[in-house]
């Protein structure tokens, strides 16, 4: 029996399909303005990958922002938070993981998971850009560099400079300031790439860390945001198996066999 | 019959505004503090001013700062914009500095007819028992010097019983919500304080008796987990709503505008100053108390008891001081005790954050397995 889970985020979407306990299928899309349009799509261009059409697929959890939206249009038999998603996968692929520190496009949460792999807490944060990958992403505009180029760059870093506030668009005046004063952008991109890791640290230390720990979502790509958490925190980080983006929609695959009936 | 929450959806009903074509006069409280018995025995409506979760602020935002409670910035701006012209005066207190700014600013630019500040104490002792019986009596003077009517102690007793009989009758009420079989919503109960005060006295006793007969049969069905709602100024019926659409049913609750705001007080008899102050400086469950936390706490555990609550969610308006430091505290001693937290801050009245507000109960259902 094969298993389905969709994840519409805020700026991407993603599809997984698991087939015996494996990994058969994933696929990742910028969103588009409707999340019905980016799960049909992701959906669809996964089902193609595989050659399977979508009644092939037992049973689909959807999860994300549209996951309401994408399971009344049928194309999800049940949805999801993703906080509960990103736990489920994160543990799935790393049995030994307890906690997961997700910070997606809009958002960043920090979850915990107990022994047997059930949500134990979880917190999220406030209705601000600062802390996830949007404030990455302004950052990134105005320093004139890409998403991929903020981690690496930040790696040639001699003499950081001191970013005072957190909130996307004061930073955003700072960074714009050092840049005018000829600071290297090197510099400037680790103290982003710190200011984030910062900012999501004191997030997970509200719900406690317990080891061990992995992350999720988009920002885990960014290996200085990683290593910057790594050394506020004290942890060593799990690296994900996986791309670390496809964990909600994993975790939503997963669910979907469980509810599918398939143990 | 009306839905609670439909005809508590507005700031001036219908009852209201009969009750000002027939010479009726409101005053307008916001603090739990108050004595509405005072008002009601001077034949004035006391009306417990709400925001309903309004969203716009330009206005207020030019005289508090965006660090102020958005429920104080939204009150405020209602008042500026003229939506609260109805009210022939208004009363602050000293429930906490946000509110108070919002009196200052608003008594500022509208020049009510009638302004008081009624100061509450925040310990209770023999001493500041007496110093509120003195404020209580000067604001029955300054109520009946103002508006030319002499408030009896006999028409206070008159107001203690009448104000008894309701809070029995709301007990019943909240007593079927909290049952094995749920016979209200959250946001219906919820609804139904916010009607307690804005309607006049005999229109809401009326009213409660017909929706107490109403719900006596009733059973809400369809629900996850049976939820305690907790926290500060709360007067969102969209909020509750949401909550109750994901599936988590508001069985309890210790709100500012829920069932702090009657539940634990006593049936009131005696000298009335003295049985007012005693019942609502002792009974004043809020954390702008020194040295009571343990009595909020017992308050909550006790709710959650009679209700079976699964998990509570402790709800709090960004910058509300008082609530934010108190809801660590509670959060660690209410997990302690077995009951399952979800501390959730959020900007009042937001409704485009209703999104975020859902998937965090969703995941905090999915927790506690409801």
């Amino acid at each position: 029996m094969r298993f389905g889970g969709i994840d519409v985020g805020s700026l991407t979407a993603q599809a997984v399909v698991v087939e015996n306990g494996k990994i058969a299928g994933s696929k990742s899309i910028g969103v588009k303005p409707n999340p019905v349009d980016s799960a049909e799509t992701v959906l669809g261009m996964l089902l193609s990958d595989l050659g399977l059409r979508h009644q092939d697929i037992s049973y689909i959890v959807s999860t994300g922002y549209g996951r309401e939206q994408v399971q009344s249009r049928g194309l999800a038999h049940a949805n999801v938070s993703e906080i509960s998603c990103h736990g489920v996968g994160a543990f799935w692929l790393l049995p030994g993981v307890r906690t997961i520190i997700d910070i997606g496009g809009q958002d960043a949460k920090v979850i915990r998971m107990d022994t047997a792999g059930e949500l134990k807490d979880f917190v999220m944060n406030d209705k601000c850009a600062a802390g996830t990958g949007r404030f990455l992403e302004v950052m990134c505009r105005t320093l004139g560099i890409t998403l991929d180029e903020l981690g690496t760059l930040s790696l040639k870093a001699r003499h950081p400079v001191g970013l005072s506030s957190r909130c996307s668009i004061f930073c955003e005046t700072e960074v714009l300031h050092y840049l005018q004063r000829g600071a290297d952008k090197a510099d400037i991109a680790a103290s982003v790439n710190r200011a984030m890791a910062e900012r999501v640290a004191a997030l997970a230390r509200r719900v406690g860390v317990e080891p061990d720990v992995t992350m999720s979502g988009g920002v885990a790509k960014n290996g200085a945001v990683k290593s910057e958490l790594e050394r506020i925190l004290g942890v060593r980080m799990v690296p994900c198996p996986v791309d670390p983006q496809i964990v909600g929609a994993l975790g939503a695959a997963i669910l979907a066999r469980k509810m599918g009936g398939e143990k | 019959m009306e839905d609670p929450a439909e005809l508590a959806g507005d700031i001036l009903n219908t009852h209201l505004e009969e009750w000002r074509r027939g010479g009726g006069r409101i005053v307008g409280y916001t603090c739990v503090a108050t004595p509405r018995e005072i008002m009601d025995a001077a034949g004035i409506l006391p009306y417990r001013i709400r925001a309903l979760g309004k969203p716009e602020r330009e206005l207020a935002d030019a005289h508090l700062s965006r660090f102020n409670c958005g429920f104080c910035r939204a009150c405020l701006q209602l008042g500026l914009e003229g939506t609260y012209d109805f009210l022939d005066g208004l009363v602050e207190n000293n429930g906490c500095d946000h509110l108070r700014g919002m009196f200052e600013d608003w008594v500022y630019a509208k020049r009510p007819g009638f302004f008081h500040y009624l100061r509450v104490p925040h310990i209770v002792s023999e001493v500041s028992l007496e110093f509120f019986a003195e404020e209580l009596e000067l604001f029955r003077e300054a109520l009946g010097r103002h508006f030319q009517v002499e408030i009896t102690d006999a028409s206070l007793k008159e107001a203690m019983e009448r104000n008894n009989r309701t809070r029995e009758s709301l007990r019943e009420l909240f007593s079927l919500r909290e049952g094995e079989r749920p016979a209200l919503t959250g946001r219906q109960a919820l609804a139904v304080i916010l009607l307690e005060s804005s309607l006049p006295p005999a229109a809401f006793e009326e009213y409660l008796a017909r929706f107490l007969e109403k719900s006596r049969g009733n059973e809400v069905k369809g629900y996850r987990a049976r939820l305690l709602l907790a926290g500060s100024a709360t007067d969102e019926l969209e909020l509750v709503g949401e909550i109750e659409n994901v599936g988590g049913l508001v069985v309890c609750d210790a709100l500012c505008y829920g069932t702090r705001a009657f539940w634990n007080l006593p049936r009131l008899a005696g000298d009335p100053i003295h049985a007012l102050a005693e019942a609502y400086l002792k009974h004043l469950l809020c954390p702008r108390m020194f040295d009571d936390y343990h009595t909020r706490l017992d308050y909550i555990l006790r709710a959650a008891e009679r209700a079976k609550a699964e998990g509570a969610v402790l709800v709090y308006n960004k910058f509300c001081d008082l609530h934010g430091v108190e809801n660590v505290r509670l959060r660690m001693d209410l997990e302690e005790a077995g009951i399952p937290v979800l501390v959730l801050e959020k900007e009042y009245g937001s409704g485009a954050d209703l999104g975020r507000i859902r998937t965090r109960i969703q995941a905090f259902l999915e927790r506690i397995g409801g």
